[in-house]
């Protein structure tokens, strides 16, 4: 085989690494052996084949679909490709001039700092619009007293440059949208449509299924107390005339954790809270019991009947009084904690399902302190994807105090389902 | 072989592949790795297998799996009491030796489906049917055999293949396999056919079956794979079933009548088969009304 198709496929097997393959060395050897007896001009064919040597899932062939057509364009794809590029850069260069000129005319009203400046001429024409209008409708306040208003304008600003870069920095997380079912498992759970939402719920089922299923095996192969079983052995002994060649134990006994689930749901919680819930109650492997409290500014229990279903949940968060309120963790958890008899002890694993987002974050900071003092565990699980939790001060504090887990998607929410029921 | 002649070999079976199939199929035989196949329950994957025996004129060695199985199951156990009466016979023979280093030899070995397939004189296919039902340490023992194609019998020793098997690994994902035994194998999806492929499966097994009642069939399964409601989706092979028991009944037509006293056949549960009641008293399934609009 040709040293530059070697190359290539080196720099390809390089790709899928990066975007998370174990494209190993051996991967790389078979595929330019495949490639050598095959006939390279049917593109489809050396597709399938190449993804059947580096791809060992469904979720594996997603992305390596998209590396493969990344990389492997056709001539008249890449010619489409360029040209689209020229036109995006010249309709970029276009845009930055225009964003240059407005930040020139609007003068000292503004004071931007240079990355400020550059992080401006990367906004969206209609952001930079709404700018210009808020700046126009204050121009005669900042005239009259520019010392009044100039702070004012800049943490406007501010707001606005810091969520064009959040978007960014989530845009280039590339969710998988290829295939619509497993698209779903990478999706924001927070961007669900109505419509999808059937489809989710028994995505979460069937993945349930799995970790139950996974569960319970990683349970058989830990089930040895390493205690002899000496009536089996002697039974079993009896097919070989009495040797003891074949050894039995005494099977161990796992306790299973004790939960108490503490669940938000103020506003566009409601959704995310509903989905964990449903996943946590369907893996059986998980906790010998449960007990569920939900939460905005008060606290109340709910009971499994409750939460069979989704109009039944939602019933009942509205019937609580609770829904369409604020969200104050600091007095759900001081409530959790006085109960009595109480709910928390050295047993029980406590499950914070919330997006962090409280009123008085220092007093929820203590209650959580508490409530870990009482609790055998405390785990956060966060809908907030992790990028973004640097830019919120009560997040910051209370991952502080306990374990946070990033819960956004599906995925994310079984991976912190598994972790749940393994440690 | 090539690609085309496999073609060939596939074309005399009577299975239905697409050309997604078949390249899977040949960089697995190419490169003599075992070929791992997930999907559904029904799609296929043990039919792969038996086909492939089939077009490569090799024997089907079959390894079921579940719970518990061992080594003594899939791999070899000694006979145990064919050795007990050995020893009672030779009690009084004053060579010790010998006779406890005859007691490990061939003669008493009994061969369990993973050490035939690679002692066989013959290459075979070995079918490791639904991987994901046995234990973890069963999965880590397959790597040996999957790596390096041998074994080891502590008794006896490294046991190295006479001829390589083409291995086909089966899982319904009840549980996630482990990146090793991943890394090794070649990778197959198979979803649910589609409707042409669906119809294809339909006129190669049961070519007997009038063609428009085939097609009302199909459309009608695609339709009930397609709902939500539907807890069990039907598998091809009920769908085969279902053509089958129609045809066998002298139905011609899928009427709601028709539907509604074969149902069984398609539908395994009965949540589904009184959402598919419901479904009908609302609004005929979609193979009834193209037949009643002609």
């Amino acid at each position: 085989m040709d040293e530059v198709y070697i190359e290539k496929l080196s720099a390809f097997g390089r790709m899928l690494r990066r975007e998370g393959l174990a494209a190993a060395p051996r991967d790389t050897e078979d595929a330019a052996r495949l490639l050598a007896g095959m006939d390279l001009s049917n593109r489809e064919r050396v597709k399938t084949a190449l993804k059947t040597v580096y791809a060992s899932t469904r979720e594996e062939q997603l992305i390596f679909d998209r590396v493969f057509d990344g990389f492997f364009l056709s001539e008249e794809a890449m010619r489409a490709q360029a040209r689209d590029q020229l036109e995006r850069e010249q309709q970029r260069a276009r845009e930055r001039q225009q964003a240059q000129e407005e930040l020139d005319g609007m003068g000292n009203r503004v004071r931007l700092d240079s990355s400020e400046r550059e992080s401006y001429k990367e906004l969206p024409e209609d952001a930079r619009k709404k700018l210009r209008e808020f700046l126009e409708k204050y121009k005669g306040n900042v005239d009259r007293s520019p010392h009044l208003y100039s702070e004012f304008i800049h943490s406007v600003f501010a707001k606005a440059l810091l969520e064009q870069q959040m978007r960014m920095e989530n845009a280039g997380t590339g969710v998988e949208e290829r295939d619509p079912e497993m698209g779903l498992l990478y999706r924001d759970i927070g961007e669900f449509k109505d419509s999808e939402i059937p489809k989710a719920i028994s995505m979460i089922q069937a993945v349930a299924r799995q970790i139950n299923g996974e569960l319970s095996a990683h349970r058989r192969a830990g089930a040895h107390s390493g205690k002899l079983d000496f009536r089996r052995t002697i039974r079993r002994s009896l097919s070989t005339g009495g040797s003891l060649h074949d050894l039995r134990f005494r099977k161990k006994h796992p306790r299973r954790k004790r939960l108490v689930l503490l669940c938000d749901v103020s506003g566009s919680m409601m959704q995310f809270s509903e989905f964990a819930l449903r996943f946590i109650q369907s893996l059986n492997q998980v906790a010998e019991s449960s007990r569920t409290f939900l939460f905005s500014e008060t606290v109340v229990e709910a009971d499994a009947f409750q939460l069979q279903n989704m109009d039944r949940f939602r019933t009942t968060v509205r019937e609580s009084g609770i829904y369409g309120r604020g969200t104050d963790l600091g007095t759900a958890l001081e409530r959790l904690c006085a109960f009595r008899p109480p709910i928390l002890n050295g047993s029980t694993t406590l499950i914070i399902l919330s997006d962090s987002k409280t009123v008085d974050t220092h007093r929820a900071v203590l209650a959580l302190q508490e409530a870990k003092r009482l609790s055998g565990r405390v785990l956060w699980l966060n809908p907030i994807p992790e990028r973004n939790w640097k830019y919120l001060k009560s997040t910051m504090a209370v991952s502080q105090v306990c374990p946070m887990i990033p819960c956004s998607t599906l995925k994310e929410l079984a991976d912190a389902c598994r972790r749940l029921a393994r440690n | 072989m090539t690609l085309e002649e496999l073609r060939q070999k596939l074309d005399e079976t009577q299975y239905v592949y697409d050309e997604n199939m078949l390249t899977v199929l040949y960089v697995a035989l190419t490169l003599g790795r075992p070929l791992l196949i997930e999907g559904a329950a029904g799609v296929g994957k043990t039919e792969v297998a038996k086909v492939m025996a089939a077009a490569l004129d090799r024997e089907l060695v079959r390894l079921q799996c579940y719970e518990g199985l061992d080594e003594s199951k899939a791999l070899y156990e000694w006979n145990y009491q064919k050795q007990l009466l050995t020893i009672q016979i030779h009690e009084n023979d004053p060579d010790k030796q010998t006779l406890t280093k005859s007691l490990f030899s061939d003669e008493f070995l009994l061969e369990r489906p993973l050490l035939k397939s690679i002692r066989s004189e013959k290459p075979v296919v070995l079918l490791i049917d639904e991987v994901d039902k046995a234990d973890e340490e069963f999965e880590a023992f397959l790597l040996e055999l999957l790596s390096e194609m041998q074994v080891t019998v502590p008794e006896i020793g490294t046991i190295r293949a006479k001829t390589v098997p083409f291995v086909v690994l089966t899982s319904n994902r009840a549980r996630p396999l482990s990146e090793a035994l991943r890394r090794r194998c070649a990778y197959l999806h198979i979803d649910y056919p589609d409707m042409d492929k669906e119809l294809a499966i339909l006129r190669k097994k049961l070519p007997n079956v009038d063609d428009r009642l085939r097609l009302q069939v199909a459309l009608a399964v695609q339709k009930l794979r397609s709902a939500e409601e539907i807890l069990k989706k039907p598998s091809i092979a009920e769908t085969l079933d279902w053509a089958a028991a129609l045809d066998a009944l002298g139905i011609r037509e899928l009427t709601p009548d028709a539907v509604r006293n074969t149902a069984g056949f398609v539908l395994k549960n009965n949540e589904d088969l009184l959402t598919l009641e419901d479904q009908e008293e609302e609004e005929p399934c979609g193979a009834c009304r193209e037949h009643s609009h002609g």
